[in-house]
C-alpha cells in the first residue's frame, strides 16, 4: 500500500456575500502509486479547487496533505515550488502553454528548472513529443497547434520530471470528440505504464478510464468505486449487437 | 451619431472605474503641455516692455557706431564725425539724436571696478532716444551724473548716492531706462549719462575718448532694414577703428539673449517631454484595447464592435489631452511671469502676447501626443478582431533563438534564458519600451554636457576681476543650469513613470505565464527575476541608442556662447551603470507583486 | 416487461383499481402519457393476476359498476425488489427508469438519488468495457465505428443520469 497522495480534511472557504462558500468542504481521500483515480461531480462541486489544493497551487484553509509521506499543507511558495518540480505535473483544461516559448521549449520547462543541463533536457522533451506523436511540431508555437496538439504537448510536459503522480483538471474540456479520443488512449497508455493519475472531469468517457471513482458534490466526497475492468468484454460486445425484443 | 453617444458614455463610464491610468497620463500629458506653454507664454513677452521703453525714449530706427582705439589719429575721428552727419541728412531721416561722444573707463566698487562707457549729452531733451527717467532727475545744472537702471540696480544706488569713478566721486543725480543699450550686467560695459563739464572731469581723471553714437529715426520705421542696407558702404571696419550700423529690430531680438535660452529650453523640454510622453500613452492605450477587448463577448450583446471601443478611447484620451491643454496652459501662465522675473534683461514686467495661435500649438502638441499614441493599437483593434491578435502575439521564430540557445548553454539560469526569449519574441514591444526610455537617456547626457559647459564658463568669468558683473551673470548661470538640471530631473522622473507603467502591464500581461511557471515548479524569486530580464533588454537597448543619441545632440545643441566641452567619460561609465541598476529597481516593485500573486485564479478556465 | 414491471411498482404504494392506476401513470409520464393506449393497463392487470403476481378483488359499488381493487402478492412484492435493484439498461430505458425512480419515490421503497448513482456506475463500468475494446480495434475500421457509437450514446444517457440524480435532490430537499 503505497499512498503517493493522502489528504486529510481539507477544506477551502471562499468569502461570499454572507456566509463564506466552501468550496471543499472537509475531504479524505488517497491516491495510491500506479492507479488512475478520477473524479467526477457537478460543475460547483469543488473539484477543480480539490485538484489545485493536491498540487500547491492554492492553500487549505483547515486539513492535512501529504505527498509521499511528507506533510506539505504549511510550505512555502518556493518549497512548494520545488516540490512540484519533482513530484507533480499538471495538464489543464485551458492547456496553458506558455504562450511565447516553443512546443519543445515548453515541455523542456520543467527539466530545466530542475537544473537539468540544457541539451538533457531538450533531449528528454524531444523523446516524450515523439512518444506522443507531437514531435513534428516541437518548433510551433503554441498559437499554431490544435488543441488536441496543444493538450499532447501539455501532457509531454506534465512527463518530462518522470513525476509522482500527474493532476489532469478536465482534459478534454476543450477538446472536439476526435481531440478526446487520443486524450483517452493516451491516459489508457498511462495507465498501463503504471504512472499515477487523478483526473477531474465530467466527461464521462474519461472518468470511466480511471480505476477507482470518487464523486464530489458541494465540496464533499460522496462516493468512492472501483471501476476495475469485469474482463467482459464479451459481454460489451454482445450488448452492442442487441437488436431489441423483450425479455 | 448614435455611436458617438455610447462612445462617451462606456469613456466616462470607463474614466471614473479605473482613474488610475487616465491619470498618469494625464500628469505626464500636463507637464509636456505645462512646459510648452511657458515657452511660448514667455516667448516674445519682453518684447512688450522693450516697445515700451522704446516708445517712451523716441527710441532710434537706425543707429550707427564709431569705436576707435586709444591713439587713433584725430584726424580719422573727425572724418568719421562728417561721415555720420551726412547720413543724418539723408532722405528718409526725420530726426536725429547726437553725434554723442563715449568716453571709456572705469567704474570702482569696493575692490573690483567695472568697465564704464559715459555718453556727453549737450543739455536739453534730444529728440531721438531721450532715456526715460525711473528716479531723481536728468542732467541738468546743478551736476550729477545718470545711471543706466540696470546699473544702479547691480550697484544698489540711486539719486543723491555717490559712485567712484576713475577713482573719483561723482553724484548720482538719476537713474534712467533705455534701449539703445543693453540692461547691465548682461550687457557690458555700464552705461552713464554725463553733461559736457562732467565729461571734461573724467577725462582729466584718467577716461578716455572712444568714439561717438548717433541715433536717426525714419519717416518708416519699416523701412529700417532697408535704410541700413541701402548705406552699407558708410561702414567700416580696420585694425584700429569699427563703424557699424543697427536697426531697431535687431536690437531689440538681441537684448534679452538670457530670456531666450530660457525659453528655448523650455520649448525644447516640452517637446521631448512630448515625445516621450507618445511612448507612455502608446503603451496605456494597448493596454486598455486589450483589457476592453477581452470583456467584448458582453459587450457585444450590446452591440459593442472593436471599432467603437476604439472610437470610446479616442474620446477617453482626447479629453485628457484637452484637460492637459487647459491645464498645462494655466501653469504656464502662473509660472511664466516669475521665470521671466529673473531674467537680468527685461525692461519691465513681462507682457505676454495672448494669441489663440499659440493656445491652438500647444493644444496640437496634447492631441498629437494622444493621437499618436493611439494609432496603432487602433488600427490592429479595428483589422482583426479576435483576442489573441490584440495581444501583441508572438513571433513566429524563423530561426531558432540564437540568443537564447547560446545563453542556456553557457549556463545561464532559467530565469535569464525564459526572459531573453520572452523579450525577443515580442520586438515591438522591446523597441517602444526602448524607445521612450532612450530619449529620457539621451536627455540627460545633453543636460550632463551643458552642465559641465556651464562649468567651465562660470570658471572662466571667476578668472575675471569683474566681479560685479561676475555675481550677476554668475547667478544667470545658476539659473539655466537649475533649469537644465531640472529639466533632466524631469524627464528622469517621466523616465521612471514610464517604465514602471511599461513593467506594469508586462506584468500584468505575464500574469498567466507566470502563474504556469510557478506551477512547473519556478519559484516567485524565479519568476519575478524573468520578468526584469526581459524588461532589461529594452533598457540595454535604450542605453545604447541613448547614450550615443544625446551626444549627438549635444553636438547639435553646443556653439554660439557655450564652450565646445565633451561629455566627461566617467560620467558616461556613471549613467551606463546607474541605469540598468535603477531600471531594474523600479521594474522590481511590479515583478514582487507579480511574484507574490496566488495561483490558481489565473490558471481557472473562464 | 417494462409495463407490468411498472404497474407492479406502482402498485407497491397501495392496492388501487385499474383507473386509478391509469391516472397515477399519467400523471408519472406527463405529456408522453397521451401516447399510452388506455386498454394497456387492464390488459397487463388481467395478465399480472394470471402471473400470480398481482390479486383482484371485487368491490360492491352501488352507483356504478363493481370495480376490481387489485394488490401485490407476496411474489408480485418480491419482483418489484428486484425490478428496483435490476440495472439492466435497455433501449427504451430512460422512460424505462423514469418509472423506476417516480415508483420508488411514491412507495419509499427506495432513495431515486442511490437508484441513479448505482445505474449510472454500472453505465460508466460498460463505458469502460467499450472503450477498452475500442483500443484494441485499429482506427477507421467498422468494429471501431460501432464501438464509437455505442460509447457516445452511454456517454449520453450517463449525462441524462446526472440531470436526474440533481432533479431528484433538488425535489428532496424541498
Amino acid at each position: 500500500m503505497n499512498e503517493v497522495m493522502v489528504a486529510r480534511g481539507l477544506v477551502r472557504r471562499y468569502p461570499a456575500d454572507g456566509a463564506p462558500v466552501h468550496a471543499v468542504d472537509g475531504v479524505d481521500m488517497a491516491v495510491e502509486a500506479g492507479e488512475t483515480v478520477s473524479v467526477m461531480g457537478p460543475s460547483g462541486c469543488g473539484k477543480s479547487t480539490l485538484l489545485h489544493l493536491l498540487g500547491g497551487l492554492d492553500h487549505p484553509d483547515q486539513g492535512e496533505l501529504y505527498v509521499a509521506g511528507r506533510r506539505v499543507d504549511k510550505l512555502s511558495e518556493t518549497q512548494w515550488a520545488v516540490l512540484r518540480r519533482r513530484s507533480i505535473g499538471f495538464v489543464f483544461q485551458a492547456f496553458h502553454l506558455v504562450d511565447e516559448l516553443t512546443a519543445v521549449e515548453n515541455v523542456e520547462l520543467p527539466a530545466l528548472l530542475l537544473g537539468a543541463p540544457s541539451r538533457d533536457a531538450r533531449r528528454k522533451a524531444m523523446e516524450l513529443l515523439e512518444r506522443l506523436d507531437v514531435n513534428e511540431r516541437a518548433n510551433h508555437l503554441p498559437d499554431q497547434l490544435s488543441g488536441g496538439e496543444r493538450q499532447r504537448v501539455a501532457v509531454a510536459r506534465a512527463l518530462v520530471n518522470d513525476p509522482l503522480v500527474v493532476l489532469a483538471d478536465e482534459p478534454t474540456g476543450n477538446l472536439d470528440s476526435r481531440a478526446t479520443g487520443e486524450i483517452l488512449a493516451l491516459f489508457a497508455g498511462l495507465r498501463e505504464d503504471r504512472q499515477t493519475l487523478l483526473v477531474v472531469t465530467h466527461d464521462a468517457r474519461v472518468a470511466a478510464t480511471a480505476d477507482r471513482l470518487l464523486s464530489m458534490r458541494d465540496g464533499a466526497i460522496v462516493a468512492q468505486t472501483r471501476l476495475d475492468a469485469r474482463g467482459n468484454s464479451l459481454g460489451a460486445l454482445a450488448r452492442l449487437v442487441d437488436l431489441g425484443g423483450d425479455r | 451619431m448614435r455611436s458617438l453617444r455610447i462612445a462617451s458614455r462606456l469613456a466616462w463610464r470607463n474614466l471614473r472605474r479605473r482613474p488610475g491610468q487616465a491619470v498618469l497620463l494625464l500628469v505626464t500629458l500636463t507637464i509636456a503641455t505645462g512646459t510648452l506653454s511657458a515657452g511660448m507664454w514667455l516667448s516674445g513677452s519682453a518684447d512688450g516692455p522693450w516697445d515700451r521703453v522704446w516708445k517712451a525714449t523716441n527710441g532710434f530706427h537706425v543707429s550707427l557706431a564709431y569705436y576707435h582705439d586709444r591713439g587713433a589719429p584725430k584726424l580719422q575721428l573727425d572724418r568719421a564725425l562728417r561721415r555720420a552727419s551726412a547720413l543724418g541728412e539723408e532722405p528718409g531721416v526725420v530726426a536725429a539724436g547726437g553725434p554723442w561722444t563715449l568716453l571709456d573707463g572705469h567704474l570702482d566698487v569696493g575692490r573690483e571696478s567695472v568697465d564704464l562707457t559715459a555718453e556727453i549729452r549737450k543739455p536739453g531733451r534730444s529728440p531721438v532716444d531721450q532715456p526715460l527717467v525711473t528716479a531723481g532727475r536728468w542732467l541738468g545744472a546743478g551736476g550729477g551724473i545718470v545711471l543706466e537702471s540696470g546699473l544702479a540696480s547691480a550697484l544698489h544706488v540711486g539719486p543723491g548716492d555717490t559712485v567712484t569713478i576713475q577713482g573719483r566721486p561723482f553724484r548720482v543725480r538719476g537713474v534712467a531706462e533705455t534701449v539703445s543699450v543693453g540692461r547691465f550686467p548682461l550687457s557690458q560695459p555700464a552705461q552713464v549719462w554725463v553733461t559736457p563739464q562732467t565729461g571734461r572731469e573724467m577725462l582729466r581723471a584718467g577716461m578716455t575718448g572712444e568714439g561717438f553714437d548717433l541715433q536717426l529715426r525714419l519717416a518708416d520705421p519699416g523701412n529700417a532694414s532697408a535704410f541700413a542696407a541701402a548705406h552699407r558702404s558708410i561702414e567700416t571696419s580696420t585694425r584700429s577703428s569699427t563703424m557699424f550700423l543697427e536697426t531697431w529690430q535687431q536690437r531689440r531680438a538681441d537684448s534679452h539673449s538670457d530670456l531666450d535660452i530660457l525659453i528655448e529650453a523650455l520649448l525644447a523640454a516640452g517637446g521631448f517631454i512630448a515625445v516621450l510622453t507618445v511612448a507612455t500613452a502608446a503603451v496605456i492605450v494597448t493596454g486598455r484595447m486589450a483589457a476592453e477587448t477581452r470583456r467584448v463577448g458582453t459587450l457585444k450583446a450590446v452591440g459593442v464592435t472593436p471599432r467603437l471601443i476604439v472610437l470610446m478611447l479616442l474620446i477617453e484620451y482626447l479629453g485628457i489631452a484637452a484637460l492637459a491643454t487647459i491645464t498645462g496652459l494655466g501653469i504656464g501662465r502662473l509660472l511664466a511671469p516669475r521665470l521671466a522675473a529673473t531674467s537680468l534683461t527685461i525692461l519691465g514686467p513681462p507682457e505676454p502676447p495672448l494669441s489663440w495661435p499659440r493656445v491652438g500649438i500647444v493644444a496640437a502638441v496634447a492631441v498629437a501626443v494622444v493621437l499618436l499614441g493611439t494609432i496603432r493599437p487602433a488600427i490592429r483593434g479595428i483589422r482583426h478582431s479576435t483576442l489573441r491578435s490584440l495581444q501583441s502575439s508572438a513571433r513566429r521564430p524563423k530561426r531558432p533563438a540564437r540568443l537564447a540557445r547560446l545563453a542556456a548553454r553557457i549556463g545561464l539560469p532559467v530565469t535569464g534564458v525564459l526572459g531573453i526569449r520572452s523579450a525577443w519574441r515580442r520586438p515591438g514591444r522591446l523597441l517602444t519600451n526602448a524607445a521612450g526610455l532612450a530619449l529620457g537617456i539621451a536627455m540627460i547626457v545633453v543636460a550632463l554636457g551643458l552642465s559641465r559647459s556651464l562649468d567651465l564658463l562660470a570658471l572662466r568669468f571667476a578668472e575675471h576681476p569683474d566681479a560685479l558683473s561676475g555675481a550677476a551673470v554668475d547667478a544667470l548661470y545658476k539659473q539655466v543650469r537649475a533649469i537644465i538640471l531640472g529639466t533632466a530631473g524631469l524627464l528622469l522622473a517621466l523616465g521612471t513613470i514610464n517604465a514602471f507603467i511599461v513593467a506594469a502591464f508586462a506584468a500584468r500581461d505575464g500574469a498567466r505565464n507566470h502563474a504556469v511557471m510557478r506551477a512547473m515548479g519556478a519559484t516567485p524569486r524565479q519568476t519575478a527575476a524573468t520578468l526584469i530580464v526581459s524588461q532589461l533588454g529594452a533598457c540595454a537597448l535604450a542605453v545604447g541608442v541613448g547614450i550615443p543619441l544625446g551626444l549627438g545632440l549635444w553636438q547639435l545643441m553646443a556653439g554660439g556662447d557655450l564652450p565646445r566641452v565633451e561629455v566627461s567619460w566617467t560620467a558616461l561609465l556613471a549613467l551606463m551603470a546607474a541605469v540598468p541598476v535603477a531600471f531594474a529597481g523600479i521594474v522590481s516593485i511590479p515583478a514582487r507583486w507579480l511574484a507574490r500573486r496566488p495561483i490558481a485564479p489565473q490558471l481557472v478556465y473562464e | 416487461m417494462a409495463m407490468r414491471d411498472t404497474i407492479l411498482g406502482l402498485l407497491a404504494k397501495e392496492p388501487a383499481h385499474g383507473y386509478e392506476l391509469r391516472t397515477r401513470l399519467m400523471r408519472a409520464l406527463g405529456p408522453a402519457g397521451g401516447a399510452l393506449n388506455p386498454g394497456q393497463v387492464y390488459v397487463t392487470l388481467s395478465r399480472l393476476e394470471r402471473a400470480g403476481l398481482v390479486r383482484g378483488a371485487e368491490i360492491e359499488q352501488t352507483a356504478h359498476p363493481d370495480k376490481k381493487v387489485y394488490a401485490l402478492t407476496a411474489r408480485g412484492q418480491e419482483r418489484v425488489e428486484d425490478w428496483l435493484a435490476d440495472v439492466t439498461w435497455s433501449k427504451v430505458a430512460p422512460v424505462e427508469f423514469h418509472l423506476k425512480l417516480v415508483a420508488a419515490a411514491a412507495a419509499h421503497l427506495a432513495d431515486p438519488v442511490a437508484l441513479v448513482d448505482s445505474q449510472r456506475l454500472e453505465l460508466l463500468r460498460q463505458l469502460r468495457e467499450l472503450q477498452d475494446v475500442a483500443l484494441g480495434e485499429p482506427a477507421g475500421s467498422d468494429a471501431a465505428l460501432l464501438v464509437e457509437g455505442a460509447a457516445l450514446r452511454l456517454q449520453a444517457d450517463i449525462q441524462w443520469l446526472e440531470l436526474c440524480e440533481r432533479q431528484w435532490i433538488e425535489r428532496e430537499s424541498t
